[in-house]
């Protein structure tokens, strides 16, 4: 299957990546190697494989408990910026 | 007494007959990785100081009598993607260079209510994508067996350092292969656990549904132990066994294989599988034979198109998972940029490795509307077919035995130029992760050249018990765990 830089640049795109030029071609061929072996899925039947049949399990949820987190200096320590009590980031809004 | 050899049992009994100290053990290790590591690469982090004080706290405890658990005193490495309270978790990559988490992920914490001593945090593939660990961000670890090979991935860090005698435990990840591989090319036991069985809370998230925390030791005993401390439910982990775990995984060890019926893949000795390798498995399954277990050959007709499926479905979840890394509250963040679009854009274009870039921009590709159901539907379609495969499986046989790795430790960039050929290496491990079953992956020989080659036993969900049992034999019959890699200083 043909990759184009065109449709590397549109991926990175949508995973917020940038790759020049060269890059891109590099990735297009890689893509294009990986997605080859890839091919081997359709020669598997798939046939009696119903995605919706083998949904056996189920969602564990926990109670929703409040716990203080005492140490709010350790819990701060990785935010690139805080103002008092509150973090803070760079514009997002135009 | 040579450290490099130690046991966790032997360690345990030392301090009971009070031969020596935590400290003493624990300063040994240190001493043992400030001399040799810097040729082997295999810690990000030591925690030089906070370990001694640890020791002398239990040497305290053991002075007084007192219980000092199940890992008491016994030095432990980490994997760098599984959060420590105050210790920089990096996942080797730069996005992450300088995060110091505020908690501890379940495994570390059940491991200190242990007794447990953190030493250190090892290196590892970025954010666990790779089979070399060469894709770390920070450097290289070297096989201790031949240092000009790799210690294999993604848990290369934590299989060195226990093959280079610089900890008698240690904690890896494994999502496709990254404990067992490892583990083999460095003449480890590493050991997957069955998916649930232990908890991924503070494990940074690769993709969650194969994910999975489990030890590396230097027998099989020890990795008993160890899997005994770590494993259980814990309600932090929604995906975390619901029932009690298997409370005793060590009485029964010695119990041998008799009786065990013992399925052997016959897609996995087909071209591709080096005679080496192909040669120390045979003596394996013949020892088996030896000892009274019923070997077979079947056919399992999926590894090829299970790992297409792999590469498919953990790509798509990482492109989820590492949405996260974005530059706005924490980790990395690009200095020049305008907008929040191109802070985002920069940010991770700087901060992620040309792997992690891959697995984000394939995930994203299978995942994006047009794609989606030629490959992401039929991978979870094949997934389900694997999972019914390996259950019919484990009706006929109670364990499947193959090689853990179709190849040898190969060297130091061999394999980096052509990204298929490095995901053909985990062509045997990567299945069982898409079953959720447990594989251990024990030492079972060695090449011409000298480098270890493991063997892979895989079990039906929650059996680790019988896993290990038919581990302990086979380890016990070809006796090669008592070797060592030989280092010396550097000049």
């Amino acid at each position: 299957m043909k990759i184009t830089t065109e449709t590397i640049n549109y991926i990175a795109k949508l995973a917020k990546l940038r790759f020049n030029e060269d890059e891109a071609e590099t990735f297009a061929k890689e893509f294009e190697g990986i997605l080859d072996h890839f091919q081997n899925l359709d020669k598997e039947d798939l046939s009696m494989e119903g995605l919706a049949a083998a949904k056996e399990g189920k969602s564990i949820l926990r109670k929703d408990e409040i716990k203080p987190f005492e140490n709010k200096e350790e819990l701060f320590q990785n935010a690139k910026g805080m103002r008092e009590s509150y973090l803070s980031i760079p514009k997002v809004i135009e | 007494m040579k450290i490099e050899e130690l046991t966790i049992e032997e360690i345990q009994k030392a301090y009971q007959e009070k031969r020596f100290t935590v400290t003493e053990i624990v300063q040994g290790y240190l001493d043992r990785i400030n001399k040799l590591d810097p040729q082997i690469g295999a810690f990000i982090t030591l925690c030089k100081e906070s370990a001694l004080k640890e020791a002398e706290a239990i040497d305290k405890k053991l002075a007084n009598g007192e219980d000092i658990g199940m890992l008491g005193g016994i030095p432990v490495a980490i994997k760098d993607n599984i959060c420590t309270r105050g210790i920089k978790t990096t996942c080797a990559s730069k996005i992450l260079e300088d995060f110091i988490p505020p908690y501890d992920a379940t495994v570390v914490q059940r491991l200190k209510d242990a007794g447990a001593i953190i030493i250190g945090k090892t290196n590892m593939d970025e954010f666990a994508m790779g089979s070399s660990t060469e894709n770390s961000a920070f450097q290289k670890t070297k096989n201790p067996w031949h240092l000009d090979k790799v210690p294999g991935g993604s848990s290369g860090g934590s299989a060195a350092a226990v093959a280079a005698g610089f900890a008698p435990l240690t904690i890896g990840s494994d999502t496709g292969g990254s404990i067992r591989q490892p583990a083999a090319f460095c003449g480890a036991v590493g050991l997957k656990p069955t998916y649930g069985l232990v908890s991924r809370y503070g494990l940074v998230a690769f993709a969650s549904s194969l994910d999975q925390v489990g030890p590396f030791t230097r027998t099989v005993k020890d990795c008993a132990i160890s899997l005994q401390t770590i494993q259980g439910h814990d309600p932090l982990d929604t995906t975390s066994i619901q029932r009690e775990p298997e409370k005793d995984y060590i009485s029964d060890l010695h119990k041998g294989v008799k009786g065990l019926r013992i399925g052997i893949p016959k897609e996995c000795f087909k071209e591709g599988l080096d005679p080496e390798i192909r040669s120390a498995i045979e003596k394996a399954v013949r020892q088996l034979e030896e000892d009274g277990a019923v070997v077979e050959e079947f056919s399992l007709p999926i590894m090829d198109s299970g790992l297409s499926a792999y590469y498919i479905i953990s790509s798509a979840e990482a492109s989820a998972n590492l949405a996260r890394y974005d530059g706005v509250r924490y980790g990395y963040r690009a200095e020049n940029f305008t907008g929040i679009e191109e802070l985002m854009e920069n940010t991770r274009t700087e901060g992620f490795g040309k792997e992690v870039k891959r697995r984000i921009m394939l995930g994203t590709y299978v995942l994006s509307s047009g794609y989606y159901d030629a490959y992401y539907k039929k991978a979870m379609m094949l997934r389900q077919k694997i999972q019914k495969v390996m259950k019919q499986a484990f009706e006929a046989y109670d364990i499947i035995l193959t090689p853990t790795s179709p190849v040898l430790p190969f060297s130091i960039g061999e394999k980096t130029a052509d990204p298929m050929e490095m995901y053909l290496a985990d062509i045997y491990t990567v299945n069982i992760n898409i079953a959720g079953v447990p594989a251990i992956s024990i030492p079972c020989g060695f090449s011409k050249e000298k480098l270890p080659i493991g063997l892979q036993l895989i079990g039906d969900h929650y059996t680790e018990k019988k896993l290990l049992q038919a581990a302990y034999s086979l380890e016990q019959g070809l006796g090669v765990y008592h070797e060592t890699a030989f280092l010396k200083e550097a000049e």
